[in-house]
């Protein structure tokens, strides 16, 4: 073999080690001349996506307030725990969990959530928890070693300081859905808001809400806004500049017509009942004193924290918290319906006031009976309301018939949802003879009408439309809409929306007929045979004396339930609806008490309760004068097919 | 040896590429560390004096001595890497250092320099003028495969990858058959699987991966690179200036102050900045390429050779992956990323070619 000369090979293989180190240095700077001079652009757009970043700034949400201004919904300050899931160690979520003392579901909830925080995402804090209490707080910030990537940051809570007490009107809010935040595109919502879900909250939400500011922001790789130190040495400050900022815009109030007195005096005065409901509406201009649905709910717990398992309860419950009893609800109204064959039997002159019908405590329609609570004797309409007889309704019923009933149903405004403009309002229904035809195997049959007439078979109502209805008898036949909400104002107190009264449209019957059924509805409470005598004339009925002067007009019911539901007591349901005073009312009441048996015992000592706060506490009544202008006829035929649909406060709106 | 005359034999040259790289990542270090650790750059400040010690010791000291130490420094070096597998500090799941009065020490950055030592010595000791057989191979690779794989046993992947680099160029300079070569290729091909399945970590084998298809993780593994290449990229021509990187100084840049001083370096300085330092590399490994060329004996020469290598593979490879065309494997910069170790054997390296320099012309 060639012998070599070992060091001249050895020089050779340096010269050719030192080309291709030359080589691959030389392709460094070729890709760093690519990288720094031709796509610099791009990196340097990139690199201000990095630490530019525009922050939402929060409006304050408008508050909710009673008719004399006492706060019914407000904001507090909340601690609210976020992670960067990028920045969390391996046990920190852990012990996190544990701080705060999660149940298992709650704690897989949120390892579920921040798992699924990939890619950028995982560098934004995450929200997972609003509102935590004292000891929870404080857990959080003494633990030491401390919490990677975990961050407490002061935000606000809504606040609703009376609680369940109304907690239907009023509503509450929770977090928006991604379908929510997808139709809600371009309006400013964010993951994590809160949306109003229920009530006054929902359907003013873009009232109350605001609207928020914005504001540029320089953030570090863990998305903390930087000191404006660090903004100066970096020489960043034009570019804030240059990105503009704008303040955010304080909610406006929504002032309701509610009275929160007479509220709490309603809810008291349901005190001894499961379930049921209590509406007060002024009869003069139909705005809602007091709503009152029970069992409630908290809306605080509802807004915000509120477990699965909780939530499940509250579903769970067979009364139901959650439905508002005064207009979600349909119910047989019993005989606080008799006003309405009355009322057609006395227009159409079927019946004279003073004929007389002898009750024998049943009425026979072919084959099958048809019964009164007991043998009213010789009754004339008068005493027939005052005692509530129900043969002497079903021999009227024979004779006004099942669609002439149904005609002045629907010109008092049953069978189609009161138009508060809360969303879920139910319509109730009135049965006619072609419903019948179409519905039913058998066809229409006479002794519907019959049941009809005195509330039952399949004539339903809310407690919402029955107070209108008595309001319409108290203040001369004008039908009224509804209104829960009196005016909207700015943060500083300038009303920007005003809703005045509103007529529905005025009843076809004469003065003549109303004025009868004032006397007639008088007796129930005052004359001797009156089936609400007896609650009227002792202490119980809420008076302190019994003949304490109260004028009042109203008709017990006692509506037959259908069927034994799981959970529920097997009773009727309790009615009472009036209205006081007898001349001029001022205020309409309905009262309903679920399975509370019968009406005279239970719902009237309720409703003479309520009245009788209103007038001790002296409640202003609103202003009658400045009515808007009736609706237009072509709104009043919509009502059956859109006003269950109707959520925006237009309906209430001028 | 009179002082006039070691003046003028001083290598001025290799001296003033050194400072100026020196100089030029403490200033860089200050930028990374100065918001959020400024304790590491006086830590740095410290290694770099511990480090122009040994740089002083090392020019000072007639690189032939060490021809009598190269096999127990090599053995001792063996013993710590075993010690740190046994009693050293784990951080970030591998455990790499071991704790000496107070201050962490990474043997396996100083095994680089030993590792040189030990192959210079059978070198030099064992010429091989017709090629080197692969009988004459047997002893450098046992020389360079047992520290890898204690390395790998930490596990650290760049040092180990490292260690192997220089050893294969190392090889190739002293003088192979082809059919030594073909040999060690196919070792190495065997090897690579192996090593895959069994000496590598999870995260190390998803670094590679994500090196590989970018898109699949674009923010676990593949954020670092990611988030380099934007500094890189938006420092432009001129650079945003020094303290002013957005990238570095609102921490986008992960592990700035140890892999990633090239991107706080490219982002401030741009390509004025990166040419230049690049140029700096280049030059103090072509200065060491001519110093092992005009080195008295063939100890001296791969002594030269294999502390160009250790600064080339390092320099080559950290810039590489900043620049987003290699994986993200920990390799340091040479005097830019912090690290006593990685300082003190770099300014070591130097002090030895600076011994070898003074002393190439006294034949």
């Amino acid at each position: 073999m060639r012998r070599i000369d070992e060091n001249s090979d050895f020089r050779r293989r340096l010269g050719v080690l030192s080309v291709a180190v030359a080589g691959v240095f030389v392709a460094l700077a070729l890709r760093l001349v690519y990288l720094q001079a031709l796509r610099s652009g791009d990196y340097v757009r990139r690199a201000e996506d990095n630490f530019l970043e525009e922050r939402r700034v929060p409006a304050l949400r408008g508050g909710i307030v009673d008719s004399r201004g006492r706060t019914l919904a407000s904001n507090r300050p909340s601690y609210d725990v976020y992670v960067t899931p990028r920045f969390l160690a391996d046990d920190t979520l852990d012990r996190l969990l544990r701080l705060l003392r999660l149940s298992a579901d709650e704690a897989d909830a949120v390892r579920e959530r921040v798992r699924s925080r990939q890619g950028a995402a995982a560098h934004r804090p995450l929200r997972i928890l609003r509102d935590i209490d004292r000891d929870q707080l404080a857990r959080v910030e003494t633990e030491r070693p401390p919490l990677p990537g975990v961050r407490v940051e002061v935000g606000t809570h809504r606040f609703y300081p009376d609680g369940t007490t109304v907690a239907h009107a009023v509503g509450y809010m929770n977090e928006a859905s991604p379908r929510e935040l997808e139709d809600l595109r371009g309006e400013g919502y964010a993951p994590g808001d809160l949306i109003g879900r229920a009530g006054v909250e929902r359907v003013f939400e873009p009232h109350l809400r605001g609207v928020p500011g914005k504001q540029p922001v320089i953030v570090d790789a863990r998305g903390a806004a930087a000191a404006p130190a660090a903004i100066r040495a970096l020489e960043l400050g034009h570019r804030l500049d240059a990105m503009g900022s704008a303040e955010p815009k304080s909610g406006h109030t929504v002032a309701l017509t509610l009275d929160i007195d007479l509220q709490k005096a309603a809810e008291r005065a349901l005190r001894a009942q499961a379930s049921g409901a209590v509406v007060v509406i002024e009869a003069q201009t139909g705005r809602v004193l007091a709503m009152v649905s029970k069992p409630s709910f908290d809306p605080n717990a509802m807004t915000g924290r509120i477990t699965h398992e909780q939530l499940l309860r509250i579903e769970k419950d067979p009364y139901r918290p959650l439905i508002d009893k005064t207009l979600r609800e349909n119910y047989f109204p019993g005989s606080i319906y008799k006003v309405i064959p009355a009322i057609a039997a006395l227009e159409d002159r079927l019946i004279e006031p003073t004929d007389r019908i002898l009750c024998q405590g049943y009425h026979e329609l072919g084959r099958r009976i048809f019964r009164c609570p007991h043998p009213h004797g010789l009754v004339d309409m008068e005493q027939a309301i005052v005692q509530s007889c129900n043969v002497y309704f079903y021999r009227l019923a024979e004779r006004v018939g099942m669609d002439r009933m149904a005609e002045v149903a629907r010109d008092f405004g049953l069978g189609a949802p009161a138009g508060l403009g809360i969303p879920g309002e139910a319509a109730g229904f009135v049965p006619t003879k072609a419903w019948y035809a179409s519905s039913w195997k058998e066809g229409f049959r006479l002794g519907f009408t019959l049941q009809a007439a005195i509330g039952q078979g399949n004539v339903k109502v809310t407690a919402l439309q029955m107070a209108l209805v008595y309001a319409a008898i108290g203040n001369g036949g004008r039908l009224l809409v509804p209104q829960i909400v009196r005016h909207i104002e700015t943060a500083q107190g300038r009303v920007v929306q005003d809703f005045p009264p509103l007529l529905r449209r005025r009843v076809s019957v004469s003065d003549e007929t109303l004025r009868f059924l004032t006397r007639a509805l008088t007796g129930v409470v005052e004359s001797r045979k009156g089936t609400a005598f007896e609650a009227r004339h002792t202490p119980s009925g809420g008076l302190r004396q019994p003949h304490e002067p109260l004028e009042i007009a109203g008709k017990t019911g006692t509506a037959q339930v259908r069927g034994r539901q799981a959970g529920r007591p097997d009773r009727d349901h309790a009615w009472f609806v009036a209205f006081a005073p007898t001349t001029e009312a001022a205020i309409a009441v309905a009262v309903l008490v679920e399975h509370g048996g019968q009406g005279s015992k239970v719902a009237a000592p309720i409703a003479l309760e309520v009245t009788r706060a209103y007038f001790r506490d002296q409640i202003v009544p609103h202003a009658t004068s400045g009515f808007a202008e009736e609706l237009p006829d072509a709104t009043r035929e919509d009502d059956d097919a859109q006003e269950g649909a109707r959520s925006s406060p237009a309906v209430v709106g001028p | 040896m009179k002082s006039a005359a070691s003046a003028a034999r001083f290598d001025w040259p290799l001296a003033v590429a050194v400072v100026a790289i020196t100089a030029l990542g403490m200033l860089n270090l200050h930028s990374a560390t100065h918001a959020s650790r400024p304790q590491l750059y006086l830590q740095q400040v410290t290694w770099i004096g511990v480090g122009v010690l040994a740089f002083l010791a090392a020019a000072a000291l007639d690189y032939r001595l060490l021809l009598r130490f190269a096999y127990p420094l090599y053995l001792a070096g063996i013993a710590a890497l075993v010690a740190v597998l046994a009693f050293g500090r784990t951080v970030n799941g591998s455990r790499r250092w071991i704790e000496l009065g107070g201050l962490s020490i990474q043997p396996s950055e100083f095994m680089k320099l030993l590792v040189t030592l030990a192959i210079a010595r059978y070198l030099q000791q064992t010429p091989a003028p017709e090629g080197r057989a692969i009988a004459h191979v047997a002893i450098p690779t046992a020389i360079a495969a047992v520290p890898v794989a204690l390395i790998l046993r930490q596990p650290d992947l760049g040092t180990a990858l490292l260690l192997f680099l220089v050893f294969s160029t190392l090889m190739l300079l002293a003088g192979l058959r082809l059919r030594s070569i073909v040999t060690l290729a196919v070792l190495a091909i065997v090897a690579a699987p192996l090593t895959w399945v069994y000496l590598l970590k999870d995260y190390q084998r998803t670094r590679i991966l994500t090196f590989l298809s970018p898109g699949s993780d674009p923010v676990g593994a593949g954020w670092h690179a990611r988030q380099a290449l934007v500094a890189v990229g938006s420092g432009g021509l001129w650079g945003k200036g020094w303290l002013r990187g957005t990238q570095t100084q609102l921490h986008f840049l992960p592990e700035q102050w140890t892999d990633f001083p090239f991107a706080v370096w490219a982002e401030e300085w741009g390509l004025a900045g990166t040419l230049v330092l690049i140029a700096l590399y280049l030059f103090l490994i072509a200065r060491a390429l001519v110093l092992a060329s005009q080195a008295r004996d063939r100890f001296g020469g791969v002594i030269c050779a294999g502390v160009a290598a250790l600064i080339f593979w390092h320099a080559a490879i950290n810039i590489g992956m900043v620049a987003g065309v290699l994986p993200v494997v920990g390799v340091t910069l040479p005097l830019f990323s912090y690290g006593g170790s990685s300082v003190v054997t770099v300014l070591a390296g130097a002090g030895l070619l600076m011994s070898v320099s003074l002393r190439r012309h006294a034949l």
